[in-house]
Order: C-alpha cells, then structure tokens, then sequence
C-alpha cells in the first residue's frame, strides 16, 4: 500500500476517521490509503481525495499539499515535510479560524501565442509570459472587487495564472463566509457582463506557498 | 443542487486540488491523456457565471 497526502494539520483529531493521520514533525499529515499499483490520475481517485479534502476542511483549516505526493512509510513523508514544518505550524496558528477564497475573473486580452511561430523555446516561452503580463480585466470591475470583496478579506492576492484570467485569492475568517457570499451575488448584479466565479472555502493554498 | 451546479463544484475543486497548495520537492506531475486537465478545467469554470460558496457542509 501507498499514501497519498492530502494536507498538513495541527490536530490529530482534525484528520480522523476521514484520513489517516501520519505524525510529521509536531504536525500531522491527512493521508489516504491506495494500492501500490494504483494510478495518481485515476478519476475515482480524485473524487475520492477530493471529497475527503472538503470533509477535512469543515473540522479544520489545515495546509493543501498539491495532489502528487505520495509515500510507502511515514519516516518517508517525515524526511520530506521536516524542513518546512515550523513554517507550516505558524500558519496553521496564525489561520486556524480562516479559509481561503478565490475569485476568478475571465479576461478576454493577449492571444496564446503560438509555439510554430518562434525559432527557439527561449523565445516562445518569453511571448507566452508576456502574453500572460498583458491579461487583464476592466477597471471598474477591478474596483467593485476592490470595495465589495477586498474589505471582508484579512488579506488578499491578485494572480495572474494564465492568459484567461485573473484570480483574486483571499483569506477570511470561516465566520465571514456568508457575508463573502453576499458581497459575490451583489458583484453579479452590478456586473453582470463580466464573467467570474467566486469559490470558497478552500484551505491554505496560495497563502501557505512561499 | 442542480447537477449542473454540482459539476461545477467539483471541477473547481479538482482545479484547487491539482494547481493549489504547497508542492513536495519531486512529485509527481499529473497528466491524464495528454489532455492539460488544469487548462481545461478553468475554460469550463469560466464559462459559468455564478458564485459558488459552500458556507456549510448541509450545501455540499
């Protein structure tokens, strides 16, 4: 059997039963039981660890792990997670009553450019960043964001992740959320011609990556 | 919820799950059939207008 990592928590009782709990130097890791043979992209998988993300999250903020690591024995898993630890501890307690939340704007801007047109990889990656640079949503959308969203948040990010959109990510107390969920539906009535797609909760993703 | 709906949280959340959160040194990257699941999965999730927030687990 393997392990596949959900998350890093604080608490024992925050992971069981949904997980199993795997001690990592003071903290502990949400983990999921597979078969060695089991393939990571298998879609009952994702669902699976999916779904017992979002149960860990109701009990407790916890830090994502991305999807992708997985491990045989917990001496494994301790050598990998020790060095980033007492990062990871602070955050759990300075956030442990928080969520994240994201808001993703699509922004019809600078065209993907395309790989066929340039001599070298050099080149074709430096258009696809600057193609991404140049993505951008309107301004007044921008700023009904700003005065609807931002205020509710303890802090916030704009990301630009691709050259179809603009994200904004937050962090906001768990108690907050249904006030987040009217700043959303109030930002669809006053901009009903721009695209985007508020979600939450999610636990420590963008705000627990360096 | 809506099925509709119901996919759309889900593809969000596969989203979430595969481009979000803190990345072990070395792992694995995930392709499923030489398809870009994370690109394809944000077209999808952009094509909808809407506000999905699960404030309690009654909504899930």
């Amino acid at each position: 059997m393997k392990s596949i990592a959900i998350g890093v928590h604080l608490r024992r009782e925050d992971i069981e039963p949904l997980a199993d709990a795997v001690p990592v130097a003071g903290l502990y890791l949400s983990a999921i039981a597979v078969a060695d043979d089991q393939s990571l992209s298998d879609r009952d998988l994702l669902v699976r660890v999916t779904s017992t993300r979002a149960a860990l999250l109701d009990r407790a903020t916890f830090v994502a792990i991305r999807y992708g690591f997985s491990f045989r024995a917990g001496a494994e898993a301790e050598a990998k997670c020790a060095p980033q630890a007492a990062r990871w501890k602070a955050l759990l307690e300075e956030h442990r009553h928080r969520v994240e939340f994201t808001l993703k704007v699509a922004a019809p801007g600078s065209a993907r450019p395309d790989r066929h047109d340039f001599k070298s990889g050099a080149d074709y990656i430096r258009a696809l960043h600057d193609a991404r640079d140049a993505t951008s949503i309107p301004a007044s959308f921008r700023e009904k964001v700003e005065s609807a969203i931002v205020p509710i948040a303890v802090r916030h990010r704009w990301v630009r992740r691709d050259t179809t959109s603009v994200e904004l990510a937050g962090l906001i107390e768990r108690e907050l959320l249904p006030r987040l969920a009217e700043a959303g539906e109030s930002l669809k009535m006053t901009a009903p011609d721009v695209p985007f797609l508020l979600s939450a909760p999610w636990p420590l993703e963008v705000f627990a990556e360096e | 919820m809506a099925e509709r709906e119901e996919q759309l949280v889900l593809v969000e959340a596969l989203d979430h799950l595969l481009d979000r959160g803190v990345v072990i040194a070395g792992e694995a990257v995930i392709s499923i059939g030489n398809v870009d699941l994370l690109y394809l999965g944000l077209n999808i999730v952009l094509a909808n207008v809407d506000a999905i927030i699960r404030v309690n687990s009654k909504d899930k």
